[in-house]
C-alpha cells in the first residue's frame, strides 16, 4: 500500500529542512476548478494569455451577453479551444461572464 | 436508437453503462462525473482533420487522487469501460481532450493538481497530471526558487506531465521533455500503483535523481502508450544561469537550410549552442501576426513569390534562426565570439541579438521560450488560415543539411497539391530535427477538412515510404503512424498491452495499440 501523498511530502519536507518546499497545499498557485480566487484570477491566467496580447478578439467592454460567454468558453470557437468544467466550474464560469459582460473596455472606457 | 448518453462505449450496452455511471459517481461525486451534451462539448472539440463524432465521449470522469483513480479503474474493468486519460488536455494539434475513437469515458485528471514538492537545492519537481506549466512558473516565481522550466508553445495552459508522457519538447537547454522527467507512479490497469526507478524502493529519497533504477528501465513504455494512467512524474529543472542571451540568425533564401544545419550542427553538438534551437520557416513567423487573407486573397497555396515580398517588407528571414546562450556572462561572452565567427565563415546569415532587433513581438515569445516563460503567443499562427483547424505533421530528421532539404521539398509538394501552405520549423536535438509542419486549414469549410485529412494522410504515407517516420501524431491517425514502424513492433506493443491490461481498459487505439 502505498503512502498517502500528504504524509510523504510532509516527511520529505522535514528530513530536507528548507531545501525541499512541500507546496500541495499552497493555494496561492492553486489554479482548477474550485481553487481560483475569483473571476479576475481566471482571466488573468488564462483568457489574457491570448485575448490580451491581439492572438484572440478583445473580449472586455464588447456588451456581449453573459451566457454567449458561458458557451464559448465551453464550447471553444474556431481556434480558441474549450475550457472544461475541470478547468472552471459552472459557478466561477458565470461570475467571469457576468465580470466580462459588464467590464470596461481595456484602457478604460471610451 | 436513441439513448440518454450522447454517445456509447464500444461494445457495452446502455444497462452496463448506467451500472458503471452510477458507480463513478458513488466513487467522484455528482459534480465529478458528465454526461450532458452541454458539458461534453469541452471534451469533444478538436482541431484535427477528421470529424468531431468519430472523437465524442460517452462520458467524462474527474477523479481527484490516486485512490479515485485506482477506484474508477476497477469500475472500468467491472464494466468493461474502456476510458481514455488526459491531464490538461491541451495537446490541440494532436486531438485535444478528445479520445481517439467515439464513446470511450475521458478521465480527466485536471483536479489532481498538486506541486507534491519541489527541491531547490536539487533542482527537482515532483507534480500531478493536473499541474499546468503556469501554476509551477507561479509557485517558483512565488517562492523566489532559482530554476526555470522548459515548457511548450501553448505553455500557459498545458502541462509538464501530459506533454513529457506525449514525449513533447520546449526550447530550453532541457527542451526534450521526457529525457529530463525522472521518476514516474503509474495506476495500472489491475489497480496496484507502480513507482518506478528508485521510487519502488520505500523509504527512498532518490526516485527525482536516478532516473534508471534497478532492472528494466520501465518509464518508457508509460509513454505515448495506454499501459498504465501516470499519476505522478517527476522532473529536474534548470538552474537559473547568470546571465542569458537570445539571438537570431536571419537567412534569405529557402536552400539555405543546408547551410544552417551544416554550420550549426558541429556548434549544437559542442554544447555551444546548449538549447533546443529552432530554424523557424518565413509562413511560421510572418503566420503568427499575419492574416494570409489580407496578403493573399486566392485560395490555394500561397506562391513562393507573395513570400519573398512578405519577407521584404516585414524584415524577417525566409529561415529565422532562435538560440541562447546561457552562463556566466564570461562565459557568455567566449561562446557568443565563437558564434559571431563561425556565422562570419559561413558566408550567410545576419546574427541578431535582443538589443538589435529592439520591440519585435516575435523575438520576444521566441525568448520568453527559451528561457520558459510562460505565453501563448504561438497561437497567433491559427489566425494566418483562420476557421480552427490544425495538424501537426511531425517526422523526424537526421541533422544534416541535404536531409532538411529533402524533407522540405517533399512537405512543399504534398501540401501544394491540396492547397495548402508550408509553415513549418525545425527543431534541433543533439543529431536529430523534429520537423514540424503546421497543417492549417478552415475547419468551418468541409472541403478543406476533407482536404487537409487526404493531405495529412499522403504526407504520412510518403515520408514514411522515404524511410522518415513521424515522432508523434493526432488520435485521427495513430493507426497508420503505428503500421509505418512495422509489424513486430505493432504485435510486441499488443503483447504487452495484453499482458498488462487484459480487458483492454485503457485508452484502447493510443498509438494504435489495442488489444
Amino acid at each position: 500500500m502505498k503512502p498517502k501523498a500528504s504524509s510523504r511530502a510532509t516527511i520529505t519536507m522535514m528530513a530536507a529542512a528548507v531545501a525541499v518546499l512541500s507546496v500541495w497545499s499552497h493555494p496561492a498557485s492553486a489554479q482548477v476548478a474550485g481553487q481560483w480566487k475569483d473571476p479576475n484570477h481566471v482571466y488573468a491566467k488564462i483568457c489574457s494569455n491570448c485575448h490580451d496580447i491581439g492572438v484572440g478578439p478583445v473580449i472586455k467592454g464588447r456588451n456581449l451577453d453573459p451566457d454567449y460567454y458561458f458557451q464559448v468558453v465551453r464550447h471553444g470557437m474556431r481556434a480558441m479551444p474549450a475550457f472544461r468544467p475541470t478547468d472552471v466550474d459552472d459557478a466561477m464560469l458565470h461570475r467571469l461572464a457576468e465580470t466580462l459582460s459588464k467590464s470596461a473596455p481595456p484602457g478604460g472606457p471610451k | 436508437m436513441s439513448s440518454k448518453y450522447i454517445a456509447l462505449p464500444k461494445g457495452v450496452s446502455e444497462k452496463s453503462f448506467d451500472a458503471a455511471i452510477k458507480e463513478y459517481r458513488a466513487v467522484l461525486g455528482e459534480a465529478n462525473v458528465f454526461t450532458d451534451s452541454e458539458h461534453l462539448a469541452s471534451y469533444s472539440k478538436i482541431m484535427i482533420p477528421d470529424i468531431t463524432e468519430n472523437h465524442t465521449p460517452s462520458a467524462a470522469i474527474c477523479p481527484a487522487s490516486v485512490e479515485e483513480v485506482q477506484a474508477c479503474v476497477a469500475i472500468c474493468n467491472k464494466y468493461k469501460v474502456p476510458v481514455w486519460p488526459i491531464s490538461t488536455g491541451r495537446n490541440l494539434g494532436y486531438g485535444s481532450a478528445a479520445p481517439c475513437s467515439r464513446g470511450q469515458v475521458v478521465m480527466d485528471l485536471r483536479r489532481m493538481n498538486k506541486i507534491i514538492e519541489v527541491d531547490a537545492e536539487l533542482g527537482t519537481a515532483l507534480v500531478e497530471p493536473g499541474v499546468t506549466f503556469q501554476q509551477l512558473y507561479d509557485y517558483l516565481q512565488e517562492h523566489k526558487i532559482p530554476l526555470w522550466l522548459s515548457c511548450p508553445a501553448p505553455s500557459a495552459i498545458a502541462g509538464p506531465l501530459g506533454n513529457a508522457v506525449d514525449r513533447g519538447v520546449g526550447y530550453t537547454p532541457y527542451g526534450e521533455h521526457f529525457m529530463f522527467s525522472c521518476g514516474m507512479e503509474v495506476v495500472m490497469p489491475t489497480g496496484e500503483v507502480l513507482k518506478t526507478g528508485m521510487g519502488s524502493l520505500p523509504n527512498s529519497n532518490t526516485a527525482q535523481v536516478f532516473k534508471w533504477g534497478y532492472g528494466p528501465y520501465l518509464d518508457g513504455i508509460f509513454t505515448q502508450s495506454n499501459y498504465g494512467i501516470v499519476t505522478k512524474m517527476g522532473f529536474w529543472l534548470m538552474p537559473a544561469p547568470p546571465a542569458f542571451k537570445p539571438y537570431v540568425i536571419r537567412y534569405p533564401e529557402e536552400t539555405d537550410i543546408v547551410d544552417i544545419v551544416e554550420t550549426l550542427r558541429p556548434l549544437r553538438m559542442a554544447m555551444i549552442i546548449p538549447n533546443a534551437v529552432v530554424i523557424v520557416h518565413a509562413l511560421w513567423e510572418l503566420g503568427s501576426f499575419l492574416k494570409r487573407s489580407e496578403h493573399y486573397p486566392g485560395t490555394g497555396t500561397i506562391p513562393d513569390s507573395v513570400v519573398k515580398d512578405l519577407v521584404k517588407k516585414h524584415k524577417v528571414g525566409m529561415w529565422n534562426v532562435y538560440c541562447g546562450l546561457y552562463g556566466s556572462p564570461e562565459q557568455n561572452e567566449v561562446n557568443w565570439n565563437i558564434i559571431q565567427n563561425v556565422v562570419k565563415a559561413s558566408g550567410k546569415g545576419e546574427l541578431l541579438t535582443a538589443e538589435q532587433v529592439g520591440d519585435d513581438p516575435v523575438f520576444k515569445y521566441r525568448a520568453d521560450l527559451m528561457q520558459g516563460k510562460m505565453n501563448t503567443a504561438e497561437f497567433g499562427l491559427y489566425n494566418w488560415r483562420g476557421g480552427g483547424g490544425s495538424a501537426w505533421f511531425a517526422p523526424v530528421s537526421q541533422a544534416r543539411g541535404s536531409e532538411t532539404l529533402k524533407q522540405m521539398d517533399m512537405a512543399k509538394r504534398i501540401l501544394g497539391k491540396y492547397g495548402f501552405d508550408y509553415v513549418s520549423e525545425f527543431i534541433v536535438g543533439w543529431r536529430d530535427m523534429h520537423h514540424i509542419v503546421d497543417l492549417l486549414y478552415d475547419r468551418t469549410d468541409p472541403a478543406q477538412l476533407e482536404a487537409a485529412r487526404a493531405c495529412f494522410d499522403e504526407l504520412l504515407t510518403e515520408f514514411s515510404k522515404a524511410g522518415y517516420g513521424t515522432y508523434r501524431v493526432n488520435t485521427a491517425f495513430m493507426d497508420k503512424v503505428a503500421d509505418t514502424y512495422g509489424p513486430v513492433k505493432r504485435e510486441i506493443n499488443r503483447k504487452i498491452k495484453r499482458a498488462l491490461d487484459p480487458n483492454g481498459i485503457i485508452a484502447p487505439g493510443k498509438s494504435g495499440i489495442w488489444n
